[in-house]
């Protein structure tokens, strides 16, 4: 029986490790859904009903973790007892704060018209290429238990993934969402 | 459940029963309802054969309301009392409503607190809850007419874009007549669930749904039977109405009459309009006379007056695609949904937007109220649920003030519902008492820029140093997409909760009537604990004194024996029944009673214990 503080690499019988076959995944998601979704429960007492919500809130929750990588990274971390909302100076090298600084300045430097879509999606494809890197190499260091050193680099991928985000908000107001 | 029930010997073997459930296709324009004949799903007609009820709703002061074609041809001579496009109306603040052009010819009530937009009829003042509730009426009726019983349930759809405040004026239009909703499903989501149960076509499809009214589009992926939405846009203010206007205003600067328009021209104006444009559907002009003046309308030049609602119809498809992260080569199939895909101009636009020719095998009219119908039957366990699974999300992002006047996101948009979020706040003053939430909706990051769903206070927090308390709030979005949110209070241990189901424009009182009615509930929780504590006071003494009386009986007077008897009866009597200040009382007078015997007993104890003897022998 799914309970609302089972480990979600549990919840979906996949093994604990960044990477997922996200089909499968899916595919788990979707048989587990069939089982606690309030559409079974229509006709149960109140208490079942507000459990089916609540177990397929949770469901979703787990899913929407496990299919992001930034999520699911930093899932990994903490259920292996790592705190990753604490940053420390040493956990950030100079090179990658350079680089974050130039990657910003290129960002602002652009016109706040139409015309630096074009240049915005080069940036997007650059980051998004840098962030496929750091994927990489959190999954090899975290599967090979050097949690510190995976640690380091999920902050790394934070910076990425907030900067990215960045860029494609300066794209949707360009585009006029 | 079912595996629980367990017959009585003798007893008619259950037979599995066809229970009533509908489908409801609650329109700006049109309304249908549908409901399963066994197999199929069927749209349910009127005695005259019509599948749509306008959504019209005419108030006379001597008759019920007239709902339908029969109202459509009163607007002309009646304008004032018959009211139209009541779903533009839902959710939205009066304020709102008043500078909106399409609502001018009605007279609304602007002396209302609760904000909801109400209109002074013939029949009294009536608020788009009440007339979207006449609109259902008929629409039950028309079911319960065919099915021969009652309903025990309807789904009704609802566009996927509607907020937290539209959402729950739906559902309580349907609760105002009794009406059980067993789910408010997205109208893009049952045209999709129609299309695919059909088809059988998997991969993934755009339901492009353009109304009377409002306008959708949702992409989902269709999977071995599961339909999960991936992401769903859309703007409750842009549907087929719109084009009537744009149209309307042009005949009007055309024909430049010298006087303003009386209520009744401008319903005649915008009949010719609506008129006109359904003929450009099938031709490429069409002659117009209005008020002397003749002239002509054809295609293109509807179109190049139209061009702005078309291109906001195609942004939207663009931000749907992006926040599912698919290109327009990812898209499977298009379905066209609602009577104004039937134009030829929007038709064109969204094939040479997806480089697709859209499906239109389904009656773009029918296939929403289709839809709901197969969820209903689902959901009243007609049908098993195993057969497909709708994964929905929530279309606005869910978040709460914070400094500043900004908005912290706690559920974003395109979340699968139901989802559930927990955020921990904390004081930030020394001996803080009580803290401000506000609730809104939307993807502005400024306060102002987003609707307001709810606030709320909450209070007792124990006084602390700033930062010591800590304040869970939890937002709870079910499978109707409606909100509610939780806040306890955690640092003591004991949880203080406030639930508040967000509604619509909530002004000072209706929260105050909601906190009062927590506090009310709090009141009654208290007297339950007095009670409680009254009664195990009672049975304490009366078990005492009947334990001294079996040792020491012989302490005791007889009188004094009479009257103890007597007390102690009408107490057991009390307890059951009594309240707990009367039980309290009766309490304390039998103690009186027995406390001269008490007191003979300890007097006789103790001179029994300076001679040496314990007590417990004594007993013996």
């Amino acid at each position: 029986m799914q309970q609302i503080n089972q480990n979600y690499f549990q919840l979906f019988d996949l093994s604990e490790s960044f990477d997922l076959d996200l089909e499968k995944l899916s595919e788990k998601y979707h048989a587990r859904q069939v089982e606690v979704h309030p559409d079974k429960f229509s006709g149960a007492t109140e208490k079942d009903k507000l459990r089916a919500v609540q177990l397929t809130s949770y469901l979703n929750e787990a899913y929407s973790t496990l299919k992001s990588p930034i999520k699911r990274a930093a899932y990994l971390l903490t259920i292996n007892g790592l705190n990753v909302e604490s940053v420390s100076q040493n956990d950030l090298g100079m090179d990658l704060l350079l680089e974050q600084m130039q990657l910003r300045e290129s960002l602002d430097a652009l016109p706040k018209d139409e015309s630096a879509l074009k240049a915005l999606g080069h940036l997007k494809s650059e980051v998004g290429e840098k962030l496929n890197l750091k994927q990489n190499n959190f999954s090899r260091e975290f599967a090979s238990g050097e949690l510190t050193q995976a640690k380091r680099i999920f902050h790394e991928l934070q910076f990425l993934h907030k900067l990215l985000l960045e860029i494609e908000s300066s794209e949707e107001q360009r585009l006029g969402y | 459940m079912a595996l629980l029930k367990i017959s009585e010997p003798g007893e008619k073997l259950a037979i599995p029963v066809h229970r009533f459930a509908v489908g409801i296709d609650l329109g700006t324009t049109n309304s249908l309802v549908s409901t399963s004949s066994g197999q199929d799903i069927e749209v349910l007609p009127d005695d005259a054969g019509n599948y749509l009820l306008p959504s019209v709703v005419q108030y006379s002061a001597e008759v019920d309301p007239v709902v339908g074609k029969i109202a459509i041809s009163a607007a002309i001579n009646d304008p004032k009392n018959t009211i139209s496009s009541v779903k533009r109306l839902l959710g939205r603040s009066i304020e709102e409503v008043l500078t909106a052009p399409q609502f001018k010819h009605y007279d609304f009530d602007t002396q209302r607190t609760d904000s909801i937009p109400a209109i002074i009829t013939a029949a009294g003042i009536k608020d788009s809850v009440q007339i979207s509730a006449d609109i259902l009426r008929t629409l039950v009726d028309r079911a319960e007419k065919f099915l021969g019983g009652k309903l025990e349930g309807a789904v009704i759809t609802v566009p996927a874009y509607f907020n937290d405040a539209q959402r729950q004026q739906t559902k309580d239009a349907a609760r105002l007549i009794g009406l059980n909703v067993l789910r408010l499903l997205n109208e893009p989501t049952a045209a999709a669930v129609a299309y695919g149960l059909d088809s059988r076509d998997e991969g993934n499809v755009v339901v492009f749904d353009l109304g009377g009214g409002t306008f959708d589009v949702s992409l989902l992926s269709l999977k071995k039977g599961v339909f999960e939405v991936l992401a769903t846009s859309g703007d409750t203010l842009l549907g087929g109405d719109d084009f009537d206007y744009l149209l309307a205003a042009w005949i009007k600067s055309e024909a430049s009459p010298t006087t303003e328009l009386n209520p009744m021209e401008e319903a005649e104006l915008l009949r010719l309009a609506n008129l006109a444009k359904h003929q450009l559907s099938d031709q490429n002009e069409t002659s117009l006379n209005y008020l002397g003046w003749s002239g002509v309308i054809t295609r293109a030049k509807f179109a190049k007056l139209c061009e702005s609602l078309i291109t906001r119809t195609i942004s939207t498809c663009r931000r749907v695609l992006r926040d599912a992260s698919l290109s327009i080569e990812e898209i499977d199939n298009i379905v066209l949904v609602g009577g104004s895909t039937r134009m030829p101009i929007v038709r064109d636009s969204v094939a040479e937007f997806f480089g697709k020719v859209p499906l239109t095998d389904f009656d773009p009219d029918k296939v929403v109220a289709i839809g709901a119908g197969i969820q209903a039957d689902v959901l009243i366990g007609n049908k098993s649920v195993d057969d497909f699974l709708l994964l929905d999300v929530n279309p606005l992002s869910l978040g709460i003030e914070t400094m500043g006047e900004l908005v912290e996101k706690i559920i974003p948009r395109n979340t699968t519902i139901p989802a559930a979020k927990a955020q921990e706040f904390t004081t930030f003053k020394d001996g803080q008492t009580a803290m401000s939430l506000h609730v809104v909706q939307g993807e502005r990051e400024l306060v102002s820029d987003c609707r307001s769903l709810a606030r709320f206070e909450l209070r007792d927090i124990p006084s602390m140093v700033a930062g010591a308390a800590k304040i869970r709030v939890t937002f709870q979005v079910d499978a109707d997409g409606l909100l509610s949110v939780m806040a306890e209070e955690l640092s003591t241990g004991k949880t203080a909760e406030v639930q508040v189901k967000p509604s619509y424009g909530l002004d000072a009182d209706s929260i105050e009537k909601m906190l009062s009615s927590s506090h009310e509930n709090a009141k009654e929780d208290m007297e339950i604990r007095a009670l409680r504590e009254a009664q195990i006071e009672a049975r304490q003494l009366i078990d005492a004194i009947s334990s001294a009386r079996s040792i020491d009986g012989q302490l005791l007077i007889a009188q004094e024996a009479v009257r103890i008897e007597e007390v102690v009866v009408e107490l057991q009597l009390l307890v059951e029944q009594g309240t707990s200040v009367q039980i309290h009382e009766l309490t304390e007078e039998l103690n009186r009673l027995s406390s001269e015997f008490a007191s003979r007993r300890m007097d006789l104890h103790i001179g029994e214990a300076l001679r040496g003897e314990s007590i417990d022998e004594v007993e013996q």
